[in-house]
């Protein structure tokens, strides 16, 4: 029986979702495509995804701009601002996932030329699919602002952060066995930790996606179940 | 019995009723805790108001914290204001209004028997929405309600209407034209007259019902920051339209609307959910009240 009363307020928010939507499911598939530019050292493709970034940079931008000016037209409260105030968070952190895709280009191209060995490849392919997975599941959660698929990121994450350390001691063994140089050692490394990264970003959307669904934060993780604010004021007044 | 006489013993009825409110004050100031607010000024324990057979209200149970500004929302017929009517007994001027529960005021009943309903309603003053000043001037409109409470004299008199009208942040403003009627200031400033004249009689607890919704948005926000200043003296219990205007001034909020009676098509009004003002409009637990201040609900 619920009337909706702020049609064109919510058909805004529903584009801020949707838009932010597209930009995270953009870099879902931009990070397969770096995988794939460093594995077959692609060096047009590597010149592509760097070229390509303005267009995150700039779709993050003006999605930034219609959630503040939501915020400033519509005073949003509740889950709406919830929406908003996470979404202007998960725009950075999409965007700076897209960053990491970049950066993973960059390093493709500093080690050109190395071949790398059969175990690197596959290590390297792991942590694409992986930390890629992550973002996809971080991306739908947020679309159908499903708080139980967002929480289940953070035991993904567990997993990309193994093939971190696992790469990492493999890195180690082809360097001491001769097939790959100090150079290329280190910007391997420097790789393992870019994927790293964005499997971070993806938990930190998937966390964001629960705050907007149920209010819940990591540090205050009963937070839906009732006056947190009460909570949370009566230990101001202890600390001062 | 002349009128004097009637005016002194309401008062010393009243005072019977004051020492115990005293007694009582100072009992609940250990208990209560610090920071903002925290001593419980009204109990509301599973208040109905009935109009005749009609229950236009149920079951409400809630407290109201001093220096606090408490604020009612919801949908029209909700019973926000009938619920704030029972604060100070305005329900008493309607004949057919009776209460059931209990509403305790520093753990008084406010519907005791024995309890002096002029004397509540000194204590406990009322803003309504729209202001309402005597078509006196401006000095005999505050000064209207220490009169009648026995100060005669010029003097304190003068001393009375200058703090009031300060208090209401309106003394800068008509400090030359005292002797001018009240209706001839503008909508805010008669409101703030009114605020004034409730102040006079030195209340403790102020109730507003849509005090701001005839006023234009300078004024609502001259009001509101009155209210600010109000708060480190007075009890406020505001009803309001506007969920922004809750949002910006208060400190709790209650959210009420309305269910369909079973047996028959009209609508009771119930308290749904009453909390930090921050946790209704950042987190609010029930379903209702995130439709009703998204405005998924109209």
């Amino acid at each position: 029986m619920s009337t909706e009363v702020r049609t064109n307020f919510h058909e805004e928010l529903d584009e801020v979702r949707t838009g932010i939507t597209r930009l995270s499911a953009g870099v879902t598939e931009l990070i397969p495509r770096a995988t794939d530019v460093l594995l077959d050292a692609d060096l047009d493709g590597a010149d592509e995804v760097i070229e390509g970034d303005t267009v995150f940079d700039e779709r993050s931008l003006v999605l930034e701009e219609l959630c503040f000016s939501i915020i400033a037209l519509q005073a949003p409260v509740a889950s709406d601002l919830r929406l908003l105030v996470s979404s202007l968070k998960i725009i950075a952190d999409v965007e700076r996932s897209a960053d990491l895709c970049v950066n993973i280009c960059k390093a493709a191209r500093r080690i050109y030329s190395h071949e790398l060995d059969a175990n690197l490849r596959g290590m390297i392919q792991k942590l694409g699919a992986q930390a890629s997975r992550l973002f996809k599941e971080a991306t739908e959660a947020y679309l159908q602002n499903d708080a139980a698929r967002a929480a289940a990121i953070g035991d993904m994450d567990d997993y990309l952060d193994d093939l971190h350390r696992q790469f990492i001691q493999v890195i180690f063994e082809s360097h001491a066995g001769g097939t790959i140089d100090l150079q290329v050692a280190l910007q391997l490394a420097l790789v393992a930790r870019f994927y790293e990264r964005i499997g971070d970003h993806a938990v930190n959307v998937g966390e964001r996606t629960r705050y907007i669904v149920s209010g819940w934060t990591p540090d205050q993780p009963y937070a839906e179940s009732g006056s947190n604010f009460e909570i949370a004021a009566d230990d101001a007044d202890r600390g001062g | 019995m002349s009128n004097v006489s009637a005016q002194i013993e309401l008062l010393e009825q009243g005072l019977d009723m004051t020492s115990a409110l005293v007694d009582n004050a100072a009992a609940g100031e250990t208990s209560g805790h610090g920071g903002h607010g925290g001593q419980v000024v009204f109990d509301l324990q599973a208040l109905s108001v009935f109009y005749g057979d009609f229950r236009a209200v149920r079951d409400g149970t809630l407290r109201i914290h001093d220096q606090e500004i408490t604020a009612f929302i919801g949908p029209s017929g909700c019973g926000k204001t009938t619920m704030l009517r029972c604060f100070n007994r305005m329900n008493d001027f309607i004949p057919t209004a009776r209460v059931e529960g209990k509403v305790l005021y520093y753990g008084v009943d406010l519907y005791d028997p024995a309890v002096n309903a002029t004397e509540v309603r000194r204590r406990i003053g009322m803003v309504f929405q729209q202001p309402n000043p005597f078509p006196k001037s401006i000095y005999d409109t505050v000064a209207y309600g220490p009169k009648l409470l026995g100060v005669k004299k010029r003097g304190p008199l003068d001393d009375v209407v200058e703090r009031s009208l300060r208090a209401a942040a309106l003394w800068d403003e008509v400090t030359d034209r005292l002797d001018e009627s009240g209706l001839g200031l503008s909508g805010g400033q008669q409101q703030r007259l009114c605020i004034a004249r409730a102040i006079a009689v030195e209340p403790d607890v102020i109730l507003m019902d849509e005090p701001c919704s005839a006023l234009d948005p300078i004024a609502t926000a001259r009001i509101e920051e009155l209210m600010a200043e109000m708060k480190r003296d007075y009890t406020i219990v505001i009803v309001t339209h506007n969920m922004q205007q809750a949002a910006r001034v208060s400190d709790r909020t209650a959210f009420f609307t309305t269910e369909v009676n079973p047996d028959s098509d009209r609508r009771t009004g119930i308290l749904v959910e009453y909390d930090r003002t921050e946790k209704i409009f950042s987190n609010p637990a029930d379903q209702r009240t995130e439709d009703y201040v998204t405005g998924r609900f109209g």
